[in-house]
């Protein structure tokens, strides 16, 4: 009996523990976030690492997001018609094709796979220069870590996301096209057509939303993570995976966040 | 005659249950140089970090020139007050993402990169090379150069001569008994090294279980009676 309850007592402990340290990491996110915010207005911003940053989360992530959205818009078409002929429905494929891409797959699928590379590359880089003191000789020579190493990568990535999506959107119809034209025998002309016609600015739009905020949910976890590493390389390892997987996780919770809101629109 | 610049006082500082620092006290004096021994691990780089505003001691206080308890300054104050220390990192911290004249740059105040590189005798040819194409004991030079480009205040080196090897370390020792001895500059070295203390140090200071166990006159270094001073010493040379 008193066994029981010593280790329902040093459970409860435990759970209490971790609720704790929830709440503290909550906390120490939202200050290091309101940091970026106050460092951004008040001091100064580099603009020429804004720009590095932007052409390596965004230019360098085109073949990648390219290759994605590719593949999904072929294999959306290839689908989507094995369903439809169920009803001879085909003709609404570009319908269909032209909605998922823009609305969810594009975006979602472009931040998982930025996630993977600049997030972890963020988070690698950031944690190697915290661990190795480099953040510290920045803090001694006068140089706000925030504006001259977080700032401008987070904002590289709220700008370079959106971008990519809309590239994303256009190789992703294309790849439905490719499919439909030259294997199912759709009229490319009409296909077109069917796809432009029926496209809405909000169908692009919400999708573009949802890239910004996944630019900056990678952005901003890699900068975190990395940012608060310690214990050499096996602490700047764990800082990369704890990057990736959280902000993977608030991505797509963030996506349904975002079209539920779009749902109601 | 010899006047205080920095003061510590009793300062206290733990992490998780491990006690690094327990009331320590240390003054440091104006154009002296002073090297904090001990053994690795006893916190002789978190000592320095409390006083250069990189970490915050749980307890005490530390007073610089006229400003009193450095824990409470604004980070704005902060960023202020870290500028006037030049620090040459344990291992250099060099910004490996630069070449070797944008990571001067940042120390950079109008005095000439030809000069500086003179004095902690590097080539010119270094300014396009990147820190990782650099020797360690190169590394070490540059990152003395970027520490006293600044012109600081207060010179702190965290083991300059640690992991080079006896010639390099050597050099290393000359070059910044010349620097300490011509340009007069408050100096605080943490240091493994035996021969960093007869070079250039006027007062040593021995740092054990969280305290200054023994501080004195570097000459007089070896008159000390404290025991495991005198062990560390030994176990050393
Ligand atoms: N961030 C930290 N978290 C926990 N312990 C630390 C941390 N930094 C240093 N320590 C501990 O403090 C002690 C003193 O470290 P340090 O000042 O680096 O020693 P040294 O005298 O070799 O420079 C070490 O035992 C180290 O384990
Ligand atoms: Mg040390």
């Amino acid at each position: 009996m008193t066994r029981l309850l010593s280790s329902a007592l040093a459970l409860s402990k435990r759970l209490l523990n971790l609720i704790f340290s929830f709440f503290y990491s909550i906390g120490e996110i939202v200050d290091f976030f309101l940091k970026c915010v106050k460092y951004f207005i008040t001091e100064k911003f580099y603009f020429n690492i804004f720009l590095k940053q932007f052409i390596k989360i965004g230019f360098n992530s085109l073949p990648v997001v390219g290759l994605t959205s590719i593949f999904t818009g072929m294999v959306l078409a290839l689908q989507s018609y094995t369903g439809f002929s169920r009803f001879s429905a085909e003709s609404a494929i570009p319908n269909v094709v032209v909605l998922s891409i823009t609305r969810e797959l594009a975006p979602v699928l472009a931040g998982l796979m930025v996630a993977g590379r600049s997030g972890a590359a963020i988070a690698a880089e950031i944690g190697t220069m915290k661990v190795t003191e480099q953040i510290d000789a920045l803090k001694t020579l006068s140089t706000n870590p925030f504006n001259y190493l977080i700032i401008p990568r987070i904002l590289a990535g709220i700008i370079s996301l959106p971008i990519l999506v809309i590239v994303g959107d256009i190789i992703g119809v294309l790849g439905g096209y490719l499919i439909c034209v030259n294997l199912l025998n759709f009229n490319p002309t009409v296909y077109l057509q069917n796809t432009y016609n029926f496209v809405q600015f909000l169908d692009v739009f919400s999708g573009l939303v949802k890239a910004s905020v996944f630019g900056f949910l990678i952005t901003f976890m890699g900068c975190y993570h990395g940012f608060n590493a310690n214990g050499g390389a096996q602490g700047v390892g764990q800082s990369t995976t704890y990057s990736v997987v959280s902000s993977s996780i608030l991505i797509l919770l963030m996506n349904y966040i975002i079209t539920s809101f779009f749902f109601r629109l | 005659m010899r006047k205080k610049k920095i003061i510590v006082k009793n300062v206290s500082k733990s992490f998780k249950n491990k006690v690094v620092l327990n009331k320590l006290n240390l003054d440091v004096y104006e154009s002296e140089s002073l090297s904090i021994i001990g053994e690795s691990g006893s916190g002789k780089s978190i000592l320095t970090r409390c006083i250069v505003g990189l970490l915050k001691y749980d307890d005490g206080s530390i007073d610089f020139g006229k400003l009193n308890n450095i824990n409470t300054l604004s980070d704005k104050e902060k960023m202020n007050y870290m500028s006037k220390f030049g620090i040459l990192f344990q291992n250099s911290a060099l910004l490996d993402s630069l070449n070797i004249r944008e990571n001067l740059k940042f120390a950079y105040k109008k005095n000439s990169l030809k000069k500086i590189l003179n004095e902690v005798g590097l080539p010119q040819s270094i300014l396009e090379k990147y820190p990782s194409e650099l020797s360690v004991g190169m590394q070490k030079r540059v990152g003395l150069a970027r520490a006293i480009l600044k012109k600081p205040e207060v010179l702190i080196l965290d083991e300059p001569t640690t992991g080079l090897d006896p010639i390099i370390a050597r050099q290393i020792n000359l070059l910044i008994k010349n620097l300490v001895r011509k340009k007069k500059i408050t100096t605080i070295t943490v240091t493994h090294d035996m021969e960093s203390v007869y070079e250039f140090a006027d007062y040593v200071a021995f740092l054990k279980n969280g305290i200054i166990e023994w501080y004195g006159k570097a000459r007089k270094i070896n008159q000390s009676k404290n025991s495991s001073m005198i062990k560390f010493i030994k176990g050393i040379t």
